[in-house]
């Protein structure tokens, strides 16, 4: 899982065209079971399609939106770019 | 990849072979992510009619269909709710689970049909990979595999059919292709040896997790079940299950724990994983990171500012549609069925049988069939905004709003459904999946003005607030139309946000929302979506309003009351009716309603319009004897000649008007609502409960409107 060495930070605050990989879903036990099934789990690499309201991501090769609360409780390490 | 490949051959089949009982039926069940096209698949499969959606999870009721094989053979497909994987998170998703499980009342399916999306296929795999380790007889619809080709996305159907373990046939279920041989394949699946887990686990895992399939087996559930649903509980802890399973679970937890593995994401890292593998082998997806077109258009219609431009103006021109676009078509009804009531009753002898024909059939039915051209169109944007994929985009932009009351970004589509029917809307709120997000928005649903709401704010518009022009197209009429289901619109949120402070207190669920890919959206699956909405009201508008309209009418025209001689036609009239049972029913609440300045026939209609509020309208009409007759639409001009028989004042008054419809805006007339909510708001005794609630407070809200109203308008001294 530690394939990157890096500051971690809330998925939020990445911007628009970053990747990251994702190091813990905090949020509560049945919207982490969604979000691990859809693909956004602890390994998985996300990146962010926009980042305007709320954000836009591109998992597996699905487009998902998540609200700024879910986003702030998801920690990644970002990918150099 | 191409359609016309020949997959199920490479599975070695054997094309004289027959399934072993030909008498019984084949279960089949259907199952699959969202957006997939799996209600288009299912339609096209069986020809039963269902509606299709783009928005996630919008199959909620449990909808069968059958075909005949080439053997000759009846099946029977059960198409079950989208989901993404087998936890169950919401309703829908655990009765996919239970089915499959065994542990409903549906018996175990014989074949189990998995759609997954061509274009979307690591994703999907998730779910194959749950539904293999079932062991049923399986078959892979790989549908859209149109749309994936034209993205550059190539699919190696042999490569896919080794890696699963299953057949896998390539599907365009919108145009047909590859349904005759998904057919043989279903009729086939149980020849071949049944699928299995595809992946190794480690053996740390192994042993952690075999207590607790041993616990479930131990509890009935099959060996098979049992060692899919340990890796769920492992994730999730079940709550439905013996302490022998809790405890099982609670020590692998520590095992794994102990092991340095994350129990919370090992289904998902284990399942990932070999996805990962499969798609790199049958996947050429050669531009998987290039912004697409959809992306393109997501700029701007995600936009902060242009987006809730784009959205408001959409919003504005399905409303303008469904006001304006109707009009034509119902000036057409409204006129053939004045012919087929003057026609009818020219057949009959005069007496109480062309009575019961005339005003109480053809009037009943014929008020509510007008209404079909709105609901019509309403549906038909419904469909459009769902099938293109703008739906989940509406709904993500306006969670931050939604949310600001209390509600979900989910929350928006039954909101918006609202506007045409509380009762599918209601039934749509079943994809927000947590229960309190949920049952906020059961409760102010109804507070949405219903097309059935619509016949009596034009009724009473037409007859009592003058066209007179405010600015430019928009006349008077129309502002007050508009301020109607603004009002409703608002108390919807004003009564969520209130809910959410006290009955239903509690963080809403935050908003995790795939975004479909933008297509157009296919004709034949609009009409079928329009054509079986239209149906669906015209069947109730058919039973319900028919039998009430029939019973309604004998209540008014029973007992006979004999005038005296030489009274005049209207006088006898108004006797007859005033001393019929429902007259007297009428006078019984008329007390309750009179401060409201509510007569004893608008009472009446008020009661009987529980029935469904259109109904109110088609009562009038009974009640003046108007409906049907050749002036079929001389109920305004009866209403404005009506006097109070004491004083000789006007009893409809542009003041009694507004206090009636603002009554309407939130009253829950209509038992089909409080019948769904007993149903959705979990059943039984908390159904009933939560219903009550419902019809309570939009009853006192509904009664201090219209008085308020009534105490206002008089104060600002209109109606005299």
């Amino acid at each position: 899982m530690a394939e990157v060495c890096g500051e971690s930070c809330p998925l939020m605050a990445c911007k628009t065209g970053h990747r990251a990989v994702v190091v813990r879903v905090g949020c509560d036990g049945t919207e982490a079971c969604r979000l691990r099934a859809l693909g956004l789990y602890e390994g998985a690499r996300v990146s962010v399609v926009d980042s305007r309201n709320g954000l836009l991501l591109q998992v597996r090769g699905v487009r998902l939106a998540i609200g700024a609360a879910m986003a702030a409780s998801i920690t990644v390490i970002p990918l150099p770019q | 990849m191409t359609v016309g490949a020949a997959p199920d051959a490479a599975r070695g089949t054997d094309t004289t072979s027959a399934p072993p009982a030909p008498s019984a039926p084949l279960r089949v069940a259907l199952v699959g992510n969202p957006n997939t096209g799996k209600s288009t698949l299912f339609n096209v499969l069986t020809g039963l009619r269902q509606r299709v959606g783009n928005f996630a999870g919008v199959t909620v009721e449990r909808v069968e269909g059958t075909y005949r094989d080439e053997a000759g053979r009846s099946v029977t497909v059960l198409d079950l709710p989208g989901t993404y994987s087998l936890d169950p998170h919401t309703p829908d998703e655990a009765i996919a689970l239970d089915v499959l499980a065994g542990r409903s009342d549906s018996p175990v399916p014989d074949v189990l049909v998995i759609v997954a999306d061509a274009l979307h296929l690591e994703r999907n795999l998730y779910l194959v990979s749950q539904l293999v380790e079932l062991g049923l007889p399986t078959v892979v619809a790989l549908n859209q595999v149109d749309a994936a080709n034209k993205r550059g996305v190539q699919v190696d159907i042999v490569e896919l059919i080794h890696e699963l373990g299953v057949t896998v046939v390539p599907t365009v279920a919108t145009k047909g292709e590859g349904i005759d041989r998904l057919r043989r394949a279903i009729s086939r699946a149980h020849e071949l040896p049944r699928p299995e887990r595809r992946f190794d686990m480690p053996t740390v895992v192994r042993d952690a997790l075999a207590p607790i399939e041993a616990a479930l087996v131990a509890e009935g559930v099959s060996p098979h079940a049992a060692g899919l649903e340990a890796l769920l509980h492992i994730t999730a802890p079940a709550h439905d299950h013996g302490p022998a399973v809790h405890d099982a679970v609670a020590s692998a937890r520590t095992k794994l724990l102990d092991a340095g593995l994350n129990p919370e994401s090992l289904e998902a890292e284990l399942r990932y994983g070999w996805i990962t593998g499969v798609v790199h082998r049958a996947v050429k997806d050669p531009d998987s990171r290039e912004r697409t077109t959809s992306d393109r258009v997501d700029r701007v219609l995600l936009h902060k500012v242009w987006g809730m431009l784009i959205f408001l103006m959409l919003m504005g021109l399905v409303f303008q549609s469904v006001f304006s676009w109707a009009a034509p078509l119902q000036d057409a009804i409204e006129s053939s069925l004045t012919w087929v009531g003057g026609q009818v009753g020219a057949l009959i002898p005069e007496g109480d049988l062309r009575s019961l024909v005339v005003d109480g059939v053809i009037a009943g039915v014929g008020g509510v069939l007008v209404f079909l051209p709105q609901i019509a169109i309403l549906f038909l944007f419904i469909g459009i905004l769902e099938d293109s994929g703008y739906m989940a985009r509406a709904a993500f932009i306006m969670d931050r709003y939604m949310r600001k009351v209390g509600l979900h970004g989910r929350s928006f589509i039954p909101l918006v459904s609202g506007y045409a029917c509380a009762v599918p809307a209601i039934m749509a709120s079943r994809t927000i999946e947590r229960p309190r997000d949920r049952l906020a928005t059961i409760m102010v649903v109804p507070l949405m003005s219903c097309s059935a709401r619509l016949p009596v704010y034009t009724l009473l518009i037409g007859a009592f607030v003058p066209a007179l022009q405010v600015a430019g197209i928009i006349d008077l009429q129309g502002l007050v139309l508009l301020s109607m289901y603004l009002l409703g619109t608002l108390a919807a949120l004003a009564v969520a946000f209130v809910f959410r402070r006290t009955l239903l207190r509690g963080q809403t669920q935050p908003l995790i929302l795939e975004l479909p890919p933008y297509r157009i959206p296919s004709a034949r699956a609009l009409a079928t979506t329009v054509a079986h909405r239209s149906s669906l009201f015209v069947r109730r508008a058919g039973t319900v309003i028919l039998a009430l309209s029939v019973v309604l009418w004998a209540l008014a025209t029973y007992p006979k009351s004999v005038a005296p001689a030489g009274m005049a036609d209207e006088a006898a009239q108004e006797l007859q009716l005033a001393n019929s049972f429902l007259g007297r029913a009428g006078h019984v609440i008329e007390p309750v309603m009179r401060p409201l300045g509510f007569d004893w026939k608008i009472s009446v209609s008020i009661v009987s319009s529980f029935a469904a509020r259109e109904v109110f309208v088609s009562s009038m009409g009974t009640i003046y004897g108007v409906g049907g007759s050749e002036d079929g639409a001389g109920l305004p001009e009866k209403l404005k000649a009506e006097r109070d028989p004491v004083t000789g004042a006007p009893v409809y008054t542009v003041v009694t008007a507004l206090a009636l419809m603002v009554f309407y805006v939130f009253a829950l007339m209509c038992m089909s609502t409080v019948a769904v909510t007993v149903r959705e708001a979990g059943g039984g005794a908390t159904g009933w409960r939560w219903a009550g609630v419902q019809f309570g407070y939009m009853f006192v809200l509904a009664y201090a409107a219209a008085w308020l109203v009534r105490v206002a308008a008089t104060a600002a001294g209109w109606g005299a």
